[in-house]
């Protein structure tokens, strides 16, 4: 297997680009799913009537995080068929377990004086919620986004094996013709996406965290 | 006026109740303190006052209110609050923590930028360069300053305080409490306030109240706690020096003696009538004499000698048999 300068360079020119918006929907889309899910389900687990529960969730979405996601598109194949749903429903569990593991460690964080004295001076659980602990949580909730990004950026390779596109299209033409070229090309595509979103919520997070912390 | 009347508390999970049955009375204008060991109940009790513990049994009132119909957060603002570990909002300025009840109550935006910094300059801070600080950036007797601040934000006429000055060193800490009873006599706030150091309890208080296990065991004032203890757990709280602390909480007035001369000269030593005895007895030792001429203003009204103090300490503080 010898390497050809012009269809690598073909390749990252010319074959990969058009992957990429697809790729980036596949990252997206699941990202934004599994946050909202997550973000949810961490708050309301921190609710004082649901706090015992807590622990059960986890482990529920820890089991989430050990199934491969190809084994999730299989598991649900019967149902929803190959291609772009499954996929999106794999990578959206996948994603969940850093976001809502980071959400219920945050809130949990929040020192309970502050919580009391927030309390104490009258504000409805409502008000604690949103002017408190929320705002006090965003660095650790956004640590877990980032992870979660990250994370999705590479597992959407995956998403072509079952007809869900995306960057994995020219990196599974590349090993099954025997192409280190086009593998290459699309895995530079893959590590830059992963650093440009990095980035991009590392900005997100700066912007929304709490100011005493600039 | 804030009245319990049978109060209990039982914790879930727990067979002891964490307070038994309390009913007292704290009247409008006083300072009325809870004190006792750790785990007594007293911070429960406080708690219970602002609705952040729900008690089993009994009834809260304030101002003839059962507290139990009010809304807990309209209540809450209503009761200025101020705890040991202070919790300000980490992320919020000094002065956004000062208005935070304000800003519930939806007052307009100047009237609270000028009640912040009259608030501010009341407990002693500069609002120019503390106003705009992170609570981080603090020292803890400036936190415990802002919090005391925050808690009357918007004038409650009734605070809850619990070991509001616990957490500075005791210099600090006699500091604070001078300061907040010069305060005092001009607010002239209810107030309900928690501490475990009786000598702190004797100085703040115009009335204790004093909690062993969840009961209450003796209310009075700091006097008629000191000279009247109810029993041996009552005697050790006080701790050794009973009879230095009566002399601090009695007035020269009391114990002079109003029939006898005093052979008045330039150099005799006076003391005004209201001063305590405590300070009479530190300038007789100091000047190595047996007795002051007490005066009213400039007028002698009597004497106090070294013997009448000894016999009234003697008499007050005889360990029952």
């Amino acid at each position: 297997m010898n390497f050809d300068l012009d269809i690598f360079m073909d390749a990252l020119t010319q074959r990969a680009p058009q992957y990429l918006v697809e790729h980036l929907q596949l990252v997206v889309i699941p990202l934004s799913i599994a946050a909202f899910i997550a973000l949810s389900a961490g708050i309301i687990l921190t609710r004082p009537g649901f706090r015992h529960l807590a622990d059960r969730v986890m482990v529920l979405f820890n089991a989430g995080q050990t199934i491969p996601p190809l084994a999730v598109i299989a598991i649900f194949f019967p149902f929803l068929g190959l291609g772009y749903g499954p996929a999106i429903l794999a990578l959206t569990i996948y994603a969940l377990l850093p976001i809502a593991r980071n959400t219920i460690a945050a809130v949990s964080a929040v020192p309970r004086e502050v919580l009391d004295a927030a309390r104490g001076m009258g504000m409805t659980s409502w008000q604690v919620l949103c002017r408190v602990e929320l705002p006090l949580s965003v660095p650790t909730i956004m640590a877990g986004i980032r992870t979660s990004a990250v994370l999705t950026v590479s597992t959407a390779v995956l998403a072509a094996l079952v007809g869900g596109k995306g960057m994995g299209a020219i990196i599974f033409a590349g090993i099954n013709f025997f192409r280190p070229e086009l593998v290459l090309a699309g895995t530079i595509y893959i590590g830059a996406m992963a650093v440009a979103m990095e980035r991009v919520i590392a900005f997100v997070e700066w912007l929304i965290s709490p100011a005493h912390l600039k | 006026m804030i009245t319990l009347d049978r109060i209990s508390k039982t914790f879930p999970g727990t067979d002891i109740p964490a307070v038994d049955r309390v009913s007292f009375q704290v009247n409008a204008g006083n300072i009325c303190v809870f004190v006792g060991p750790s785990g007594c109940g007293k911070t429960t009790i406080l708690r219970m006052i602002n609705r952040l513990e729900e008690p089993s049994s009994g009834r809260i009132t304030v101002n003839g209110q059962d507290i139990m119909s009010l809304d807990p957060a309209v209540l809450r603002r209503t009761i200025g609050y101020v705890i040991q570990q202070i919790g300000l909002l980490p992320h919020k300025t000094i002065e956004q923590n000062v208005s935070l009840v304000p800003e519930l109550l939806n007052w307009p935006k100047s009237k609270i930028k000028a009640r912040v910094t009259e608030l501010l300059v009341l407990v002693g801070l500069d609002p120019g360069t503390v106003g705009r600080k992170y609570p981080h950036q603090l020292s803890g007797g400036q936190s415990q300053r802002v919090g005391v601040a925050r808690a009357m934000a918007a004038d409650p006429p009734i605070m809850l305080m619990d070991e509001p000055f616990g957490a500075v060193d005791p210099i600090v800490r006699i500091h604070l409490q001078d300061e907040f009873l010069r305060l005092q006599q001009h607010l002239k706030k209810t107030i309900c306030f928690v501490t475990h150091d009786i000598n702190e309890a004797v100085k703040m208080g115009d009335y204790l109240i004093i909690l062993n296990m969840g009961r209450l065991i003796q209310m009075g004032t700091p006097l008629e706690v000191l000279t009247e203890p109810a029993d041996d757990f009552v005697l050790n709280l006080l701790g050794d020096d009973r009879g230095v602390k009566i002399l601090d909480l009695t007035r020269c007035e009391t114990l002079m003696d109003r029939d006898r001369n005093f052979p008045y000269n330039p150099d005799s030593c006076l003391i005004q009538s209201v001063k305590p005895v405590k300070i009479a007895l530190e300038l007789m030792m100091k000047k190595n004499i047996d007795q002051v001429g007490v005066c009213k203003g400039e007028r002698i009204v009597g004497v106090l000698t070294w013997n009448s103090i000894k016999e009234h300490i003697s008499r007050v503080s005889r360990d029952r048999p």
